[in-house]
């Protein structure tokens, strides 16, 4: 018979989720589908290594510093469940018109995924090592080290208002003002 | 039973059916259909009592074929990264290292070189793209989906295996699934290990029958018509109901047939109306006996393991083989594994350099209805497969047989490559991808990020 008996989506668990993220019962069917078909080994959970299988994501620049963020933000122990994904998937729906604003999908909330993608100790400020980190993800050996910091310094030059050479949440929004975060970070979940 | 198993016989020698498994399939199809309406039904009715106010009922049953597309987000394309049109562009030839990165030595130049490097300037939303396109390559992407077995069927085909959004409905459907699950594990199957067993039969006594038959030219004479019985008998064994289009374009001795790869059963597919050589590595055991007792009937290319390496002897026996007159054509899989049915992977080049031989190609196209042909090597070995095959209710396909193609004059193999799988893409109807088969199992090189990189980093220079 089928194996597939091992986790199930029980009924009053889906109407939770949908209440809670705002997803439809047919959005969590299918993001669940995906969650087991990323789940080859059938545990229950999803661990870095069923993530950086992902081709799209091994050949991101930013793939490994994203699996980062969900493994340690969202999931415990390199493991994350069905609940802390789809949580996590919760902040990135469309806040606008016909998708319901929950608390997971706010601006401030996809805002503040972005600043984690940098902040990795957690301490709400972007120092001077974390942009260079990211820097050197996203560019890789296309510039001389000389030059992505003199990139870096600048940049935290330009937005550091009060002066500690770090750029803190408020500042990292601010510059993202102008910039319909809401509308870059969304993505349409189809049903 | 051994009636039965010789009027298959004779069937297959004469190719003649009796149209039994067409009616077998239709009435399989109207089955199919009752069981999807009971199931609307009762799906609706579990709707109406929970949603009053958001419930769509489904479409009726009339679309037995429509599969809706089953992609939980819709790509956004306002993103130049790592967006779908990279797909045409990156050429992923991952065999050879002529790749076009370049080398750290060739960076040093440019960044010394280039007096605009102070003017470039890092915002810190930058990172959108990539974060985005990477959550959504998380939520669905073009690449893993292709390795699995295809999912949502409109309608359930009473097989437990395909049974993911179908659950228990109701009393009725269950006992038609049992129903069916006694007819083919305990009416069907025995049959068609009885048929598989003939097939054996019959391929060991043209073995020797060709081995102890004097005349030189025996094996080539008899062989092809011999071997499209064997093949014939084995379809059977499958309830293969296969339909051939444009059969002006059957492949001709000296040329090289290629196809896209579902199953291993695409060879006996593909078998029962020509004949092919085949090519491959010298196996041991069960498998080499096969290879060896094939041999008899035809000229196949077996190589051995330390020369399948050997990018250019292959290509060499490729060629003896095709000047040789009368020898069959060569039946290659070029994406190199089984892929889901539903696209056409990167097609590995080596045939394709092959300039002296046309390219016949062939497009397959499975309907998953009576059984999913795809071998998912990862969750079932050889011997599963052929259990589960030959306990599903028929492989219905179809066989498009595509004009021949010859590489043009300023083309290079892995653009001609790329031709004639955009060709079978179309006509097959599957997504045409670059991405390469081998990331079934391994990760991509370290090259395509770097490639990445590189485009991030001309798109900071000219902002």
């Amino acid at each position: 018979m089928g194996s597939n008996a091992s986790i199930m989506l029980q009924q009053e668990d889906l109407q939770n989720i949908c209440q809670q993220t705002g997803f439809t019962v047919k959005q969590v069917q299918r993001l669940y589908s995906r969650f087991k078909a990323l789940d080859k080994r059938d545990c229950g959970y999803l661990t870095r290594e069923d993530l950086q299988c992902i081709p799209e994501v091994n050949i991101n620049p930013l793939g490994e510093r994203l699996i980062d963020v969900i493994m340690d933000d969202y999931g415990e122990h390199n493991k994350i469940n069905f609940k802390q994904f789809i949580f996590l998937l919760a902040k990135f729906r469309q806040g606008k018109f016909k998708s319901l604003i929950t608390e997971y999908n706010t601006r401030e909330s996809k805002l503040r995924f972005l600043f984690d993608m940098y902040d990795r100790n957690h301490d709400l400020k972007i120092d001077r090592s974390e942009l260079l980190d990211v820097l050197k993800m996203m560019v890789g050996g296309n510039i001389h080290d000389d030059q992505i910091a003199t990139i870096a310094d600048h940049t935290i030059g330009e937005l550091d208002k009060d002066g500690d050479r770090s750029i803190t949440f408020e500042e990292f929004c601010k510059t993202l003002e102008r910039i319909d975060a809401d509308e870059k970070m969304s993505m349409k979940f189809l049903s | 039973m051994i009636s039965i198993a010789a009027l298959v016989l004779a069937l297959a020698a004469m190719n003649c059916s009796l149209g039994v498994r067409s009616l077998y399939v239709r009435i399989l199809g109207f089955i199919f259909d009752y069981a999807t309406k009971i199931k609307n039904d009762k799906e609706l009715s579990n709707e109406s009592s929970d949603e009053p106010s958001t419930s769509t009922p489904n479409s009726s049953t009339s679309n037995l074929v429509e599969r809706s597309s089953d992609d939980p987000i819709e790509m956004t394309s306002d993103t130049p990264l790592v967006s779908g049109s990279t797909k045409n562009d990156e050429t992923k030839s991952n065999e050879t290292n002529e790749t076009s990165l370049e080398t750290a030595l060739d960076v040093q130049q440019k960044v010394s070189r280039g007096s605009s490097q102070s003017d470039i300037q890092f915002r810190l939303g930058d990172i959108m793209d990539y974060t985005r396109q990477g959550l959504e390559a998380i939520v669905d992407d073009e690449v893993t989906k292709r390795f699995s077995s295809a999912e949502e069927m409109a309608v359930w085909n009473l097989l437990t295996r395909t049974q993911q959004q179908h659950e228990y409905f109701s009393l009725r459907i269950t006992a038609l699934w049992f129903l069916g699950f006694c007819v083919r594990y305990f009416i069907l199957f025995p049959f068609r290990l009885c048929l598989f067993i003939l097939a054996i039969l019959w391929m060991l006594c043209s073995a020797v029958f060709l081995k102890y038959f004097p005349g030189k030219n025996a094996k080539l004479r008899y062989g092809f018509y011999i071997n499209i019985v064997l093949h014939r008998i084995l379809s059977r064994v499958f309830s293969a109901i296969i339909t051939y289009h444009n059969t002006e374009h059957r492949a001709k001795s000296g040329s090289i047939c290629v196809a896209n790869h579902t199953s291993p059963i695409d060879v006996i597919i593909l078998s029962t109306d020509n004949s092919f050589s085949m090519i491959g590595q010298k196996h041991g055991g069960f498998f080499g006996m096969v290879q060896r007792t094939l041999s008899n009937t035809a000229n196949h290319i077996w190589f051995e393991r330390s020369e399948a390496k050997d990018r250019h002897m292959v290509a060499e026996k490729m060629r003896e083989h095709i000047q040789v007159k009368d020898n069959l054509p060569i039946l290659i899989f070029p994406e190199g594994t089984c892929i889901n049915n539903t696209s056409v992977m990167m097609f590995k080049k080596g045939c394709f350099e092959i300039t002296e031989a046309p390219i016949y190609p062939v497009a397959i196209k499975y309907d998953n209805r009576f059984g999913d042909a795809f071998w998912n090597s990862s969750k079932h070995d050889l011997f599963q497969y052929l259990i589960l095959m030959m306990t599903s209710w028929a492989i219905v396909v179809d066989v498009y047989y595509l004009p021949p193609m010859t590489i043009k004059e300023n083309e290079n193999s892995v653009d001609f490559a790329r031709r004639v799988k955009a060709v079978i893409a179309k006509q097959g109807g599957f997504v045409d991808l670059e991405w390469d088969g081998g990331l079934k199992r391994a990760l991509p090189k370290e090259d395509f990020k770097q490639k990445e990189q590189r485009k991030f980093y001309e798109m900071l220079k000219t902002e």
